[in-house]
């Protein structure tokens, strides 16, 4: 492109493209969280014990119903990308929506990391067994990050496609392995009955095992974000994420009944790659070498999924100039939020160096945890604000306030799941975004145009 | 919407990178470096076992046995087995905990309402 | 030096060559187009414009 084009272009307009149906708004929620089978789930075996994790599994699934029926309503109305972003902006004000922004950044760019690091560590224990020892995770983490972000830069149809290709793979490894140890022959080679021990920690194990049954869902609300891209948000995004949401609750209960069956749970609490772990202990090769694609590609999957929403969120925010506006660029080819893709790289590969699996996710929990807890009141505001009937909702969820108080009610629960045994860094993630809030009311808040932020064509809130 | 409405100034290039840097700063300083210095992470204890066997570490034979399928010896898989979570609860840490957690919502919530109100009355014109 | 280390020296180098190809166009890119263009877009307003991809 030469300067004399761009001399003509000055009032154009360059926007993300709207290009993605259902299929994708799946890929992209599903492909982001099923990597949660193959990995970090388990942790919460090391809190609580294996029967812990079940009924963790399960009560958090409820705390990820409360999400979605809340998330489908306020979603299908406020379709914009930043998804939870542009809802908080909307409905509770600016300095909720910069700590939404935040929450998803975080969540998704943690989320990577523990991705990354996941696949590092595969390789290099699979090295392992094939007798090279101590193979060098890094590069094969950098290789990671650094491929997927290009993908990223280069379009998001493209990004989603291959996301839809490997998630639907990764999903068929966790059914083979299923099939494959026989669970209509128990005894064989599932061995529940020898396995299964009582609750090592007693029920107060069960409650801090919460805490990483997060991680069987999270990020399953990030199919808001490709609202800017989708082609009718208001039918696209409820959908996708109830099938996502049923997709997950089929595969979690098929994780742990394999893994449970196979694997002692002072080793499963403390793996790196469950799964791989378990196709091992099958003897079959066939096996391993399937759950060692399925693994990999469904860290690829997730980890592509969240550069996707952690830069469209940084993006929004640029935009808005919560963040410098330098970020809120769109890239006038591919039109994409390069400039928020390239800038989260380097967090993605520090955190990923570490090696500390369950302290990264911890964080992405935390992040995850924090936007649950913003929900509840979140949907409280919008139906006071604007009662049914005075704005055109997409989708209206039944029984309100009911999900909104049982939601609040587990997030409550699941801070002290998290206070048990990781407190520390609960407070060190309350300080950073303590330090940011105070940072964004009482210095950058005053480079954000007021009345601009509000772009719903809706009538004035109730109240107001 | 008339001339009363904010007008923001422009940040500069420096300004811009400045704040990008601090952000960047901030992720480093409260998140990674507590992560690499060791202050965080599983608050746990391991008990020491004197000369392991799948036994003394209360593994039946079917769990020794999956054990070593995973390639570990009683004496490698010890420490795994030992560790144990502290769920002993410091009552003033739990009460300082949900203090910053209520604390920082309450923060969030009284903020963005005032801010939400100057958005609204910009937006849709003062209230009549 | 086995087969491993020569897929950490290729996954190096790889990383290194797609990161810069990335750094490269965004230079590129910030240099052709001015800043006003590249951060025209706004929230909500793709509704009008549902089909209108190309850029002339």
């Amino acid at each position: 492109m030469s300067s004399t084009d761009t001399a003509g272009q000055d009032r154009q307009r360059i926007s993300l493209l709207r290009v993605l149906g259902p299929a994708h708004v799946w890929a992209l929620g599903v492909g982001i969280v099923l990597v949660g089978e193959f990995m970090g789930w388990n942790f919460s075996v090391g809190k609580g014990g294996a029967m812990g994790s079940l009924i963790a599994c399960w009560v958090i699934g409820l705390l990820y119903t409360c999400v979605a029926m809340i998330d489908s309503e306020v979603t299908s109305t406020v379709a914009a990308a930043g998804g939870q972003y542009a809802q908080a902006k909307h409905i509770m004000g600016p300095l909720m929506a910069f700590n939404v922004g935040l929450y998803l950044v975080m969540a998704y760019t943690m989320l990577e990391a523990a991705d990354a690091l996941v696949v590092g560590d595969l390789l290099s224990s699979v090295a392992g067994e094939m007798g090279h020892d101590a193979l060098d995770p890094r590069p094969f983490v950098v290789l990671t990050i650094a491929a997927l972000a290009w993908l990223n830069y280069r379009g998001v149809l493209m990004t989603l496609t291959v996301n839809f290709v490997i998630t639907a793979a990764a999903f068929i490894s966790i059914v083979v392995l299923f099939l494959g140890v026989q669970p209509w022959n128990p005894g064989h080679m599932l061995q529940h009955r020898e396995l299964l021990t009582d609750l090592p920690y007693g029920w107060i194990g069960v409650i801090a095992a919460f805490q990483f049954g997060i991680w069987y869902y999270l990020g399953i609300e990030g199919t808001c974000q490709a609202a800017e891209e989708v082609r009718s948000p208001a039918r696209s995004l409820p959908y996708g994420t109830m099938s996502g949401i049923i997709t997950l609750l089929i595969a979690a209960t098929m994780t742990w009944y394999v893994a449970t069956g196979l694997l002692p749970w002072e080793f499963l609490g403390q793996a790196a790659t469950p799964l791989y772990d378990a196709a091992r202990v099958t003897g079959s090769t066939a096996l391993q070498v399937f759950l060692f694609i399925g693994t990999t590609f469904a860290a690829i999957a997730s980890a592509n999924g969240c550069i996707n929403d952690a830069s469209r969120a940084w993006f929004s925010m640029g935009r808005d100039r919560y963040m410098p506006l330098w970020f809120g660029a769109v890239h006038p080819r591919y039109r994409t939020p390069y400039r928020a893709i390239l800038f989260l790289i380097p967090i993605a590969v520090s955190f990923s160096f570490t090696g500390l699996l369950d302290q990264v996710i911890t964080f992405s929990i935390l992040s995850g945890l924090l936007g649950y807890t913003f929900m509840p009141v979140n949907m409280w505001m919008f139906r006071r604000k604007w009662p049914l009937g005075s704005i055109r909702r997409g989708y209206v969820h039944p029984f309100h306030p009911l999900p909104a108080i049982v939601l609040l009610l587990l997030c409550i629960t699941t801070y002290f799941a998290t206070f048990l045994g990781y407190g520390t860094q609960l407070l060190a993630m309350m300080c950073f975004y303590i330090v940011a809030s105070l940072w964004f009311t009482f210095h950058r808040y005053k480079y954000v145009r007021r009345g601009d932020q509000f772009t719903m064509p809706w009538s004035r809130p109730r109240g107001y | 919407m008339s001339g009363k409405a904010y007008r923001p100034p422009e940040q500069g290039k420096a300004g811009q990178i400045f704040d990008s840097i601090f952000l960047l700063v901030l992720v480093y300083a409260v998140l990674f470096a507590p992560l690499v210095l060791g202050l965080t992470g599983g608050g746990t204890i391991t008990k020491t076992v004197e000369e392991p066997t799948w036994e003394a570490l209360g593994q039946n034979p079917t769990m020794a046995a999956q054990w070593e399928k995973l390639g570990f010896t009683p004496e490698t898989a010890a420490e795994m087995i030992t560790t144990r979570f502290d769920y002993t609860i410091n009552p003033w840490a739990l009460l300082l905990t949900a203090a910053v957690i209520l604390g920082y919502f309450i923060f969030l919530i009284k903020f963005s309402e005032k801010e939400y109100r100057e958005v609204i009355n910009e937006r849709f014109g003062e209230k009549k | 030096m086995d087969l491993w280390n020569i897929f950490e020296y290729a996954a190096w180098g790889i990383s290194g060559l797609l990161l810069l190809w990335m750094l490269f166009d965004a230079v590129q890119v910030n240099r052709d187009f001015s800043e006003e263009l590249l951060t025209s877009s706004r929230e909500g307003e793709l509704e009008d414009t549902t089909e209108k991809h190309e850029l002339t």
